[in-house]
């Protein structure tokens, strides 16, 4: 029983990270309806930014946030203005393909820079509070996820209150609903969609300095990140903020208990199976509108 | 015209591996299995992506079902590699129909999610199920064949002529798909599927059932993949799950389809003969300098794709061709 209790407790820590990863999917993929498969090498860039950031010049990762995301919301701008404008009015093919060619590209551009070897950053504030634990009732909690659980939480209300509780958000939202109609307002689409892609790329950015506190770095780690943003993002609705987060607990989870009962290579498989399972009851996902 | 193109192209494919040959080099005999391999996966893929404009992203699921019923045909019976190609085809027609259906109700992103997520549960699958060797895999013995003949029959060759053997083998099976693919596409099946891409609403007020084509399109799709599965597993010897099932298996072809033409039948051999080739050149001229194994052919690829998608998403052989070469060159569509 405390296994099990343990093993949702772990997978609820873990849930946070991943709708970190899969809340900058959102907004581009679910709310914009614009398809984005380099979204894992956004993340790997974020990451790779974080581990050069801490072995060239000792910055924190936590503190590399801000530069990161700085950085990658103007290459999310600069991505969406040089390329994905000219595919958006055409076939979605259209876009999958550009953005498969980008992850190609960002992939391989980071292999050719910096090899394939794995690279770890040390010594980071969160690695530091690593043997901090806390016990309730038998289910232990570990520091560092408990902090970046909660770094993503606050990220995650932010977000939502920009896009459902701000003019910005409206906008936003009445640019994804109908973009001609958005325009009759005064609304510059164009401008909404570059915006959208900044912020989901500095999103993903974000996650990914949080995530090289626990894992390694390499140019292919956006994959294993990727598939279940994508199953996560289906699952929770398209647009739906909320739906997002709680769909990143409950494969968090999943994942864990899984792994309890299971082998661990059939930790993702139970995720997309509960994928395929709720899809067929509900294909538009749990919280999903349309 | 074209017809004229289809000729010399046919020659071409047929005669240019002899001379090397005769020579005594094998290398571009591989490289033009690997290039037909591809073309044949991606003529299977427009099927799905290209006429029914499903988003397929696991076809490798299916190459990898067909790899794995003809080599344990083959090391548990004895079957033979053709019998046990059609027997492979067959099965991943039928496992794909069966796990299609259900998913036909999911569309758009929806359905490409769980193209992937039928991946995702093969691989695990794949990795630990011991009757069919787990994470090992299975290996094909090879078996002592008399001449030339007795190889082609049991697609089984080796020495000297074994990128040769391949590479015509490949050929035929490419050929057969075209041709069959070629007949699908004038028939009505056809016709419906590309009715249901373009307007599935549509479609379906006139009566066509647009889950039962869809299904019955990625199971064609299924069946081309696991033909090309059973050829690469008896090439490669052996069927293991990292092989068989990995990603570049729908990525590649996929890839080769939208540069040549997504949709068009001669797409995919377009897109493969200019891709693949990229990589081999690459991984021969970069050798073991510094740059070797820095994925610089995918940084090309990545390239093509991006600026194809940007200027031509229609791909390469819709582009004006027969306005520019005139008469003296085919339109090749």
């Amino acid at each position: 029983m405390t296994e099990l209790a343990q093993a949702v407790v772990n997978g609820l820590q873990m849930g946070f990270l991943y709708a970190l990863v899969a809340v900058g999917l959102t907004i581009i993929w679910g709310l914009m309806e614009m398809i984005n498969f380099a979204h894992g090498e956004f993340l790997m860039l974020g990451m790779f930014g974080a581990w050069w950031l801490s072995a060239g010049f000792h910055l924190d990762p936590l503190l590399a946030i801000v530069p990161i995301a700085l950085a990658m919301y103007l290459f999310g701008m600069l991505v969406y203005q040089q390329l994905m404008r000219r595919v958006q009015g055409g076939d979605p093919f259209t876009q999958i393909f550009a953005t498969i060619g980008l992850l190609f590209l960002l992939q391989n551009a980071v292999v050719a820079g910096f090899t394939s070897d794995y690279r770890f950053v040390n010594d980071t504030f969160l690695q530091k509070l690593g043997g901090v634990r806390l016990t309730l009732l038998g289910v232990t909690f570990a520091v560092p996820l408990l902090l970046a659980a909660g770094l993503a939480l606050l990220l995650f209300l932010a977000l939502y209150l920009l896009i459902e509780r701000t003019e910005f958000g409206l906008a936003l939202q009445a640019t994804s609903e109908d973009r001609d109609a958005a325009r009759l307002v005064g609304i510059r689409p164009q401008r909404m969609f570059a915006v959208a892609w900044g912020v989901g790329a500095a999103l993903v950015a974000i996650a990914g300095a949080i995530l090289v506190n626990f894992f390694s770095v390499y140019p292919q780690v956006g994959l294993q990140f990727t598939v279940l943003a994508y199953a996560i993002v289906a699952l929770g609705g398209f647009g739906s903020i909320l739906g997002t987060l709680l769909a990143a607990l409950l494969v968090g989870v999943i994942q864990s208990v899984t792994v309890v009962y299971l082998p661990p290579a059939f930790k993702d498989a139970f995720v997309f199976a509960s994928y395929l399972l709720i899809g067929l009851f509900r294909p538009q996902g749990l919280f999903g509108r349309f | 015209m074209a017809r004229l193109a289809l000729v010399l192209g046919t020659l071409a494919a047929i005669l240019y591996p002899i001379p090397l040959q005769i020579q005594g080099t094998t290398y571009y005999q591989t490289v033009g299995f690997l290039v037909l391999i591809t073309a044949m996966l991606g003529v299977g893929w427009n099927v799905i992506g290209g006429w029914a404009g499903q988003f397929d992203f696991g076809p490798q699921v299916f190459f990898g079902v067909g790899a794995y019923t003809a080599a344990l045909l083959y090391v548990k019976l004895g079957v033979e590699a053709w019998l046990g190609l059609l027997a492979g085809v067959a099965a991943a027609a039928v496992i794909c129909a069966v796990l299609t259906y259900p998913l036909t109700r999911l569309r758009g992103h929806y359905f490409a999610i769980s193209t992937v997520a039928i991946w995702m549960i093969a691989q695990p699958i794949g990795a630990t199920w011991e009757y069919i060797g787990a994470a090992q895999g299975l290996f094909i013995p090879m078996k002592a064949h008399a001449g030339i003949v007795g190889s082609a029959v049991a697609l089984q060759f080796s020495g000297p002529t074994k990128a040769l053997g391949y590479y015509y083998s490949a050929l035929v099976l490419f050929a057969l798909t075209v041709a069959l693919m070629a007949w699908v596409e004038r028939s009505k099946l056809g016709f419906y599927f590309r009715a249901i891409r373009d307007d599935q609403e549509a479609a379906e007020s006139i009566g066509i059932d647009s889950r039962l084509y869809k299904v019955l399109a990625r199971s064609i799709t299924a069946g081309v993949f696991a033909a090309g599965g059973v050829l690469y597993a008896f090439w490669a010897l052996s069927v293991f799950p990292e092989q068989v099932l990995e990603l570049n298996w729908s990525t590649l072809p996929i890839m080769a389809t939208v540069v040549g033409g997504i949709g068009r039948l001669w797409g995919p051999l377009l897109g493969a003969v200019i891709l693949i080739p990229i990589s081999q050149i690459m991984s021969t001229t970069l050798g073991t300098g510094p740059l070797a194994g820095r994925g610089i052919d995918l940084i090309v690829y990545g390239l093509i794709i991006v600026v194809i998608a940007a200027f031509r998403p229609t791909g390469l052989l819709s582009l004006p061709w027969a306005r520019w070469f005139g008469r003296r060159r085919p339109a090749a569509a």
